[in-house]
């Protein structure tokens, strides 16, 4: 009788041991085969180098492309949640300087969880910070042709660049009016077509912008962004006080997507739906 | 004393032109052009209106408010109201709601504040009349409430969202036009004649209860009617253009300062000192780092506080 | 100098309140007061005495019984019109706002639409306080303060004046001065003056007492009838000594202090 419990004893004690070796493996592994995007730029990223199954978290904001809304959700940009980061067991965490507090890094590094930090800040940076996260993602490949994708896009419209100097404002909100300033990717945008963006030389990137300096500046080109369904009918007393405008007079207030908001691969098509007004614009003259 | 308001009448004007003219631009009033003359009659004039209108119904009901609840630290904010609209503006800026187009947030910020303030009103009323605590308490305690419903949208909200929110709530003029400016007109003047005729009442109520009583007031009543004064007033300026802190709680201890505790006299004096300092503040926020503008609500506190605390070492009175 | 009889301008018929329900707090108290009478209000603390005031002076409602103010029931008045007839001085007055004399003193205009018969300058000038009508009366002692108040009532043109306490908390000196001050207008303006005391030195200035214990009248009369051993003794639960000096004179005549003591 007792010798039968030492044995069950034994292979109790025995089937515990798996799991602390299983813990040891995993956490000295390179291979990061989990991984968690703390913005939703970021996680467009992923998706886009088709990284797609690994990623195992997001935050409530990433909601494009459709997939990553069905992701396990760890929280807001500025307030992500630690317990539910650990809790999915990362091998790294992504995460970017523009919005991503960096108490959170430190809080993760303390608990050895590995982080990346995306740098770049506006379109020209972009690539290069593409091509970083491949390279600490072990997948420089797949980040490199993504890179390449986007380079290519944009130098095509810089060898067309035309030296003409239309005016734009991109508003993101009508009412407080928020427009997209210095320092974001819209107003980077705007700089390759040729194009002046009027709030450029504001001291923030999404200044809450004065409504006479429109009227001084004189924009020929508004664009909208469509960042929420309402938006028509939202900006539509707002364009009614712009009646002096060019660019309302002339009818040039185009209500556009929302790819350019996110530095991520969707840029891209943002770039060109501007080109296409904005040439259009050009060609009149 | 007459002399007194007429000066600080015409410094107000002088100020208000003053204003039209200079901004991030300054523009030369005996040669205006067409785009300068859109400005003046479509942004400029509006804007300095409900500049006006909000800091004279804030300094108006600061006053009114810290007699009637005998509390030299109530001002409109107190009471709950601006959390209400708050509340109710901010849930319409995240989901970005538009049934009335320009209309939408002054409507939903003067629902919420109406709301509120009969809800408070409600609160504070027992055995036929308010209770100065009571009105107080009640107020507090719904504005915590509001005030957590709000964070609570807030920390949910995506970042875009939440930064409208923001600046709405410190105070957001860049919303003026014409169109608001009637409604915000009516029931601010509404409020104003009303307390300015029961100023006599009021100056009762400061001296307690049992002497409004004798001079032949109820005070009951009157404060009932103060009250609603008071929420007129506020849940307009609100709406106008969000909130907008310092002018409700100290212009009236300035006013006090330099021209006594008579509400006759105060009520005016704190409607006019909160409508000039609205109107320096905005220009001061929307001018310094333009094209950027700032929340006027933090340029009032700003050049605001100082002043106060200067008077408050110079002089030895700061009762209601 | 208090010809003939009066007009009754105060008149308790069977008066009951209370508080709270189960306990009766005044208990059917039935007294009138005429015009030009100056009456001291004696009692133990909590004995009602500023109940009573309060009652006269409409802030609080009867449970049982009627109140009269010149032959009307209290209630009856509208505000303004009772403001007009008579006047109520809670015992603890804000003295802490920065109203100067003259403004506080034209508060006594409040009910009036056209001007009063009594002009401000004449009531600040009846109290002695001509010099300091600019002032504030946070800069006034305090028993200034309190003649600040008593111009407001003149210039309210209050027939009945009712006063808790007004000489608590005031030196000697104040106290005195105060009391001439009243006895002096109701001379004058033939106004009744009701004060409650807790001074029984004090209530020997007045032509008549009235001893409150517990919600009811002990004894209500001209000081001699009032201040005695026994009355005192159920009224404050002391044993009293009354001295009075040989030379005693009339009542009416009596100078302030000196004549009559009382030793507790």
């Amino acid at each position: 009788m007792k010798k039968k419990l030492k044995v069950f004893y034994f292979i109790f004690f025995l089937s515990f041991l798996p799991v602390p070796f299983s813990l040891f493996h995993a956490s000295y592994a390179e291979s990061f085969e989990r991984i968690i995007s703390l913005a939703p730029g970021m996680t467009e990223i992923l998706f886009a180098a088709g990284m797609e199954d690994k990623i195992v978290g997001v935050t409530t904001f990433c909601d494009y492309p459709e997939e990553a809304k069905a992701k396990p959700r760890i929280g807001g940009m500025s307030n992500p949640s630690l317990e539910a980061v650990v809790s999915l067991k990362p091998d790294i965490v992504v995460m970017t300087t523009d919005g991503n507090p960096k108490v959170f890094q430190q809080r993760l590094g303390s608990m050895n969880i590995k982080t990346f930090i995306f740098k770049a800040l506006t379109l020209s940076e972009l690539p290069d910070g593409i091509r970083d996260m491949g390279i600490a993602l072990g997948e420089k490949e797949k980040f490199d042709n993504l890179a390449l994708k986007i380079e290519r896009s944009t130098n095509r419209f810089k060898k067309t660049k035309k030296t003409g100097s239309t005016k734009v404002l991109f508003i993101i909100w009508p009412g407080p009016l928020i427009a997209a300033g210095p320092g974001t990717a819209i107003d980077d945008a705007i700089n390759l077509l040729g194009g002046i963006n009027i709030a450029g030389d504001a001291k923030s990137r999404y200044p809450k912008y004065s409504l006479e300096e429109i009227f001084h500046r004189s924009p020929d080109i508004i664009f909208i962004g469509k960042g929420h369904s309402n938006m028509k009918k939202i900006s539509s007393s707002f364009l009614k006080r712009l009646s002096h405008v060019p660019a309302v007079r002339n009818e040039k207030v185009f209500y556009v997507s929302d790819s350019l908001y996110r530095l991520g691969p969707r840029v891209v098509d943002g770039i060109e739906e501007l080109a296409g007004y904005l040439e259009e614009k050009n060609t009149e003259h | 004393m007459k002399l007194k308001l007429l000066i600080m009448v015409l410094i107000a004007f002088a100020i208000f032109t003053v204003a039209l003219f200079i901004g991030p631009r300054v523009i030369n009033p005996f040669s205006i052009n067409e785009i300068e003359k859109e400005i003046l009659i479509s942004i400029r004039l509006p804007r300095i209106i409900v500049s006006v209108l909000m800091g004279m119904a804030l300094g108006a009901s600061g006053a009114v408010l810290q007699g009637i609840l005998r509390n030299p630290l109530a001002d409109p904010y107190i009471l709950g109201i601006s959390s209400g609209a708050a509340l109710t503006a901010v849930v319409g800026i995240i989901s970005g709601l538009a049934f009335w187009g320009t209309f939408t947030i002054p409507v939903l910020a003067f629902i919420g504040a109406l709301i509120t303030g009969v809800f408070v009103g409600a609160m504070g009323w027992k055995r036929g009349g308010f209770w100065p605590e009571r009105l107080l308490l009640a107020g507090v305690g719904l504005g915590f409430l509001f005030s957590a419903v709000l964070m609570l949208i807030m920390s949910i909200s995506s970042d875009q969202g939440l930064r409208r929110a923001i600046l709405w709530i410190f105070g957001d003029l860049s919303l003026a036009d014409w169109s608001v400016i009637p409604y915000g007109f009516v029931f601010i003047t509404a409020g104003f004649v009303i307390s300015l005729s029961r100023a006599n009442a009021l100056n009762a109520l400061i001296l307690g209860d049992e002497l409004t009583h004798s001079l032949g007031f109820s005070p009951r009543k009157e404060r009932f009617i103060l009250f609603v004064s008071v929420g007129l007033m506020t849940a307009a300026s609100v709406s106008l253009g969000g909130m907008i802190g310092f002018i409700g709680l100290l212009i009236p201890h300035i006013g006090r300062f330099i021209i006594g505790p008579d509400s006759k006299i105060l009520i005016p004096v704190s409607a006019l000192g909160g409508g000039i300092l609205l109107c320096i503040a905005d220009l001061i926020g929307k001018s310094l780092l333009s094209p950027m503008e700032l929340p006027a609500g933090i340029i009032t506190a700003i050049i605001g506080a100082p002043y106060f605390l200067y008077l408050l070492r110079r002089k030895d009175v700061l009762r209601i | 100098m208090f010809s003939g009889y009066k007009n009754t301008i105060l008149e308790f018929e069977r008066v009951g309140f209370s508080y709270n329900r189960d306990k009766p707090f005044i208990k059917d108290m039935s007294f009138s007061l005429g015009n030009g009478e100056f009456v001291g209000l004696l009692g133990a603390n909590g004995s009602g005495k500023s109940t009573i005031l309060k009652l006269a002076s409409g802030i609080l409602k009867t449970s049982d019984g009627n109140i009269n103010i010149w032959g009307k029931h209290i209630q009856s008045y509208k505000n303004k019109d009772r403001a007009k007839l008579l006047s109520y001085l809670p015992q603890i007055l804000d003295m802490q706002i920065p109203f100067t004399v003259k403004e506080l003193v034209s508060m006594g205009m409040y009910p009036y639409d056209i001007l009063p018969k009594l002009t401000v300058d004449e009531a600040i000038e009846m109290v002695g306080l001509t010099d300091n009508a600019e002032s504030l009366i946070t800069n006034l002692s305090a028993g200034e303060r309190r003649r600040v108040y008593i111009a407001m009532t003149m210039v309210q043109g209050a027939g009945l004046v009712l006063l808790d306490e007004p000489l608590a908390n005031l030196d000697i000196k104040y106290q005195i001065e105060l009391l001439r001050l009243l006895k002096k207008l109701k001379e004058k303006r033939d106004i009744a003056v009701v004060m409650a005391l807790h001074d029984i030195n004090i209530a020997l200035q007045f032509e008549k007492i009235m001893l409150i214990k517990e919600g009811e009248i002990l004894c209500f009369g001209n000081p001699e009838t009032v201040l005695t051993k026994d009355l005192l003794k159920k009224a404050f639960d002391v044993d009293v000594e009354i001295i009075r000096p040989s030379k005693s004179r009339n009542v009416g005549e009596r100078q302030d202090y000196g004549e009559v003591y009382i030793k507790y």
